[in-house]
């Protein structure tokens, strides 16, 4: 029971840091209807600038997000700019787009594999291989540390996207792209704008998987491919269901991994789907089209 | 004093073939004006037009004196034309308010926005009542209300409704032709378009009937009303003994 109880504690708290991860790619499928295959290569860009960042000038990698996370911003915003806003019109918007960040995911893994080779990588903070013991439990202080800022950096997310101005036009955007420009939205400002946020997410959450988990260049097709099984699971473009599923997913991998050891824990994903298709056609929090 | 004039416009989707073909088109301040026609005739069209979602092929809009044809949706709304349009375009998971909000969204000023708000809610009282739920869980007429509302949280001068009463049960649609009536005794121009052809005409000051993209006939509501014809042709139901040929659903040249 209390090995089982462990095996928990230790999905939940990767769980935040999933969710963080995946939040991006469902703000930017919602709001733009972009499937941003680049999502997970920009998280391992961003974990190779927290890498940098530690091992020449010693920057913690949880405090280099804030270093990062601007960064990846312009990134992602340019990025949209130069590549996306203009076949945004085109009605072949969804080949496009999924051909153009294909694309974009082999440029940043061409140019991470040329500036930092493709040696597995981590940073090493003191809290990487420590824990806290809570009775008869542990809990690894890296992922703790991880999986609340992640939880942090969310809640802030929400706030903005509840309470402001902006973040309003963001969500009418997602729910009807349409009569967000009737009321007067400037719809690619706004798009601009959610791609750099998305991108930033993104950024945030590589900075916090550097000291999580070795990572090279070609990581991120095994990232992207958990990821857009855990979005469809949550019901695309639902932050809520993003949350609840990697919240699920995480903890089910490690059940997994434990019971039948770690070449089984990443097929649990895509297990999971297809169940839940089967069951649920649009996702545990999806909608149909409406209104 | 004529506010808002369409002259001669030809309009179409990209692409696409004109779907209006030298429309004209006058509405004076303050006045309703509803456009009646079968399927296909442009009416939407026209609507869209107007509001800047389509820009004329050929021919002028004026509005206040001033050419628009040429603007984008949110400049036009900006001059004080707001558009309901007939899947009403709410914002199904956002609550009621924050609908609202949005329909202020071009105005920064927060003080103003309240005021706005709380105009628009004394009303539509039902919209006050529901300000926290979502609009998806509003009725089909309550959502009408609440895209009418959003449209006129700019308090424009003109609204353009796309068929109000589209998809509502026939009690349902009693009340959004009151709460059109509420918009008239506020003093806005309205240009709609009605399936529902008599009731429009019955709460309008002029009909234009619209017919494969041209405009047929325009004049006093009333007299669109009482003219034979027009009932056998846009009015449906009453089968008087009419002209040979002209049966209901013929597609004989009205007078013009």
């Amino acid at each position: 029971m209390i090995d089982q109880l462990q095996v928990v504690i230790l999905g939940a708290t990767l769980g935040g840091v999933y969710a963080l991860m995946a939040a991006g790619l469902t703000l930017i499928f919602g709001v733009m209807r972009i499937v941003n295959i680049a999502h997970a290569a920009f998280i391992v860009l961003a974990a190779y600038l927290s890498f940098w960042a530690f091992t020449l000038y010693h920057i913690d990698p949880i405090a280099s997000i804030a270093i990062v996370m601007p960064i990846l911003f312009g990134l992602g915003a340019a990025a949209y700019r130069l590549l996306f806003a203009r076949i945004a019109d085109s009605r072949r918007h969804s080949e496009m787009t999924v051909l153009l960040t294909f694309a974009l995911a082999l440029v940043i893994e061409g140019v991470t594999g040329f500036l930092f080779t493709g040696v597995f990588r981590t940073t090493t903070p003191d809290y990487a291989s420590d824990s806290f013991e809570l009775g008869p439990f542990y809990v690894p202080k890296g992922q703790l540390y991880a999986t609340a800022l992640s939880l942090v950096l969310l809640g802030a997310l929400l706030g903005f996207l509840r309470l402001t101005r902006t973040g309003r036009a963001i969500r009418a955007t997602m729910q009807n792209r349409a009569a967000a420009q009737l009321v007067g939205v400037n719809v690619r400002r706004i798009s601009t704008l959610t791609f750099g946020i998305g991108t930033a997410l993104a950024g945030a959450s590589g900075a916090l998987l550097s000291f999580l988990f070795p990572f090279f260049p070609a990581k991120h097709w095994q990232w992207i491919a958990s990821l857009l099984a855990l979005i469809v699971l949550g019901g695309m473009g639902s932050l809520l269901g993003t949350f609840v599923g990697a919240m699920l997913l995480s903890i089910a991998s490690a059940v997994v991994n434990d019971r039948y050891g770690p070449t089984w824990s990443p097929a649990t994903f895509f297990l999971a789907l297809f169940v839940i298709l089967l069951v649920r056609p649009h996702g545990l929090f999806g909608k149909k089209a409406e209104l | 004093m004529t506010l808002l004039e369409v002259d001669q416009v030809s309009a179409g989707y990209p692409g696409g073939p004109n779907i209006l073909d030298g429309v004209s088109l006058a509405v004076e301040r303050g006045q309703t004006c509803c456009v009646i026609g079968p399927n296909g005739a442009g009416k939407s069209t026209l609507l869209k037009t107007i509001c800047g979602l389509l820009r004329p092929r050929t021919g002028a809009i004026v509005f206040r004196g001033e050419p628009i044809s040429q603007l984008r949706p949110d400049q036009i709304l900006g001059l004080g034309i707001s558009f309901v349009p007939q899947d009403r375009s709410l914002f199904p998971d956002m609550t009621v308010l924050d609908n609202l909000k949005m329909g202020g969204y071009t105005l920064r000023d927060r003080k103003k926005l309240a005021e706005r708000i709380a105009a628009v809610c004394a009303m539509f009282p039902v919209l006050e009542e529901r300000r926290a739920q979502r609009a998806r869980t509003l009725s089909g007429g309550q959502q009408q209300m609440l895209a009418m509302a959003r449209a006129l949280l700019l308090d424009p001068e003109v609204i353009l409704l796309d068929e109000p009463s589209i998809g509502l049960a026939p009690q349902i649609v009693q009340q959004v032709f009151e709460a059109v009536a509420r918009l008239r005794a506020a003093g806005k121009t309205i240009v709609m378009v009605e399936q529902n052809a008599r009731k429009g005409l019955e709460c309008a000051d002029r009909g234009c009937v619209l017919d494969l993209g041209k405009t047929r006939l325009e004049g006093p509501a009333a007299s669109l009303l009482a003219d034979p014809q027009i009932e056998q042709l846009y009015l449906g139901k009453r089968r008087g003994p009419g002209p040979a040929g002209s049966a209901p659903g013929a597609r004989a040249e009205p007078p013009a």
